[in-house]
């Protein structure tokens, strides 16, 4: 039943995609090739990119600095938001800058980090600024509702408190963090492409200037599609790893 | 002996103990019964340390490692059923001995089967069993329950009260049991101590001279008990709902 279920699912999706590449092909039957190209020429030039090598050699770079910017707002992120969730006044200290810090416009970041960092350092740094506060409020909100039973619990069995922190704290800040990682990451692929595409002279994103530039309209569909690849494969690597680790208890 | 002397104690705007005393024995089993809410699980979160008294003092208590059964299994959902009692283990008893102590409790309560489960595939009684496994494991000087054996049917219920009556056989220690149950209180106190509504006072302190093992709620002395038990409470009772 739960197979069969999931097969007519499965294949509805699959009616989607084709309905929405048939009227795809139908619509580019109308345009230029430079508004809107065919779904065969955008196969194509994916072939085409991937076959050259620019596709890894581009992808890489891209995928290395949104890890570089993602994996440094979770290694600050991580023990700031526990700082905060734990002590009010940390909390009443620092709030303002974190909703602050996640209402500065993109484009700020931008600029600011061009003229600080110089412009290599730009789509790291955007990734960092635009991910930390969404690490940090999920850390907060994980600490917030931590069961206060469990740690009576603990203190009438006179737990130490760095057991406290890895045997109770951690697992049930652990689902909050997961989320948050895995919106980020979402963000992640976003943000860095739209860096890229301002700042710099490689990766997806500024390949995608180059497209553009010479309207090659194709190729930046193709871009576009690595970059949703990217962003549903590490979407469902995640959802798949948190799905394993957590199902024994949530 | 351990002394409760003129506690009061305020939580929110609820005053729950005032002038409130009770000794209890050092190595005997203090059966507490009394109303809903008149501040049974107040007294064994100060004896537990999780609380402090707003004025009076607790004596005898100082030094004593204290273990609970609270009246939900507070269960860590990411552990296993043997991890669940390593838990508490693990910085109080060594390595060796840990495995051999949750081999007997988990047997002696039905869940030795179950120990490399989550406590999500328990039942609700299962769990309560695990909680009551947990407390009795860890090496204390006092035990302090709270209704432990609330969600459990019957028989079993009966089982694990002859089980702590054992248990106390083979190493007398003080335990302080909270229980609406007559019946439970009557197989395992040597005193029941009976409070009124809230704030508690003492109504009646009742001491049982039968050894645990030749307990028997069908016979004397213990039906004489629990006749007087139940017209106690069925007086407090009356004082809330006259037209019964």
């Amino acid at each position: 039943m739960k197979n069969s279920s999931l097969l007519t699912r499965g294949l509805a999706s699959l009616f989607g995609l084709i309905v929405f590449i048939l009227l795809w092909q139908l619509a580019s039957g109308y345009y230029h090739q430079v508004i809107l190209p065919s779904p065969m020429e955008v196969a194509r030039s994916v072939v085409k990119l991937t076959v050259s090598g620019q596709l890894w050699e581009q992808g890489g770079q891209t995928i290395a600095r949104g890890l570089a910017g993602f994996g440094l707002a979770v290694l600050i992120g991580l023990p700031l938001g526990l700082f905060i969730g734990l002590s009010p006044l940390i909390s009443s200290l620092l709030r303002p800058l974190i909703v602050g810090l996640q209402v500065t416009p993109l484009v700020s970041w931008l600029l600011l980090a061009m003229i600080w960092l110089g412009f290599s350092k730009v789509p790291s740094f955007v990734v960092f600024v635009t991910t930390l506060p969404l690490i940090i409020i999920n850390t907060i909100q994980g600490v917030k509702n931590i069961d206060a039973q469990l740690l009576q619990m603990a203190a009438v069995f006179q737990i130490n408190r760095s057991r406290l922190f890895r045997e109770i704290y951690l697992p049930q800040i652990l689902p909050y963090l997961l989320a948050g990682v895995v919106t980020a990451l979402g963000t992640t692929w976003k943000a860095v492409a739209m860096a890229e595409f301002l700042s710099v002279s490689t990766g997806v994103g500024a390949r995608m200037a180059v497209a553009r530039i010479n309207l090659e309209t194709a190729d930046l569909f193709a871009w576009t599609f690595v970059l949703v690849a990217l962003g549903l494969l590490t979407d469902r690597l995640l959802s798949h790893l948190v799905n394993k680790r957590l199902r024994h208890w949530m | 002996m351990i002394a409760f002397e003129h506690v009061h104690k305020t939580l929110g705007q609820t005053r729950v103990l005032h002038n409130f005393s009770l000794p209890a024995k050092k190595n005997e089993i203090t059966c507490i019964i009394g109303p809903s809410g008149c501040g049974k699980t107040t007294i064994l979160q100060l004896l537990a340390g999780l609380g402090h008294p707003d004025a009076g003092r607790i004596t005898g208590i100082k030094g004593m490692r204290v273990s609970y059964v609270f009246q939900d299994p507070r269960l860590l959902l990411w552990k296993t059923v043997a991890q669940n009692i390593a838990f508490v283990l693990q910085d109080t008893v060594h390595p060796a001995k840990q495995q051999e102590l949750i081999r007997k409790y988990l047997t002696m309560t039905g869940l030795y089967e179950y120990r490399d489960n989550f406590p999500k595939a328990l039942s609700g009684g299962m769990k309560q069993r695990l909680a009551l496994c947990r407390a009795f494991a860890y090496p204390h000087d006092l035990l302090l329950m709270d209704e432990p054996f609330k969600s459990l049917d019957t028989p079993l219920r009966l089982g694990l009260v002859r089980q702590v009556a054992r248990m106390w056989q083979e190493k007398p220690r003080t335990v302080i049991f909270v229980t609406h149950e007559i019946m439970d209180a009557l197989l395992l106190g040597h005193r029941i101590i009976v409070l009124s509504a809230r704030p508690a006072a003492v109504l009646d302190d009742i001491r049982i001279d039968v050894p645990l093992a030749q307990r028997n709620v069908l016979q004397e002395p213990l039906p004489a008990s629990h006749a007087r038990l139940i017209a106690l409470l069925e007086g407090e009772n009356k004082k809330y709902f006259p037209d019964l």
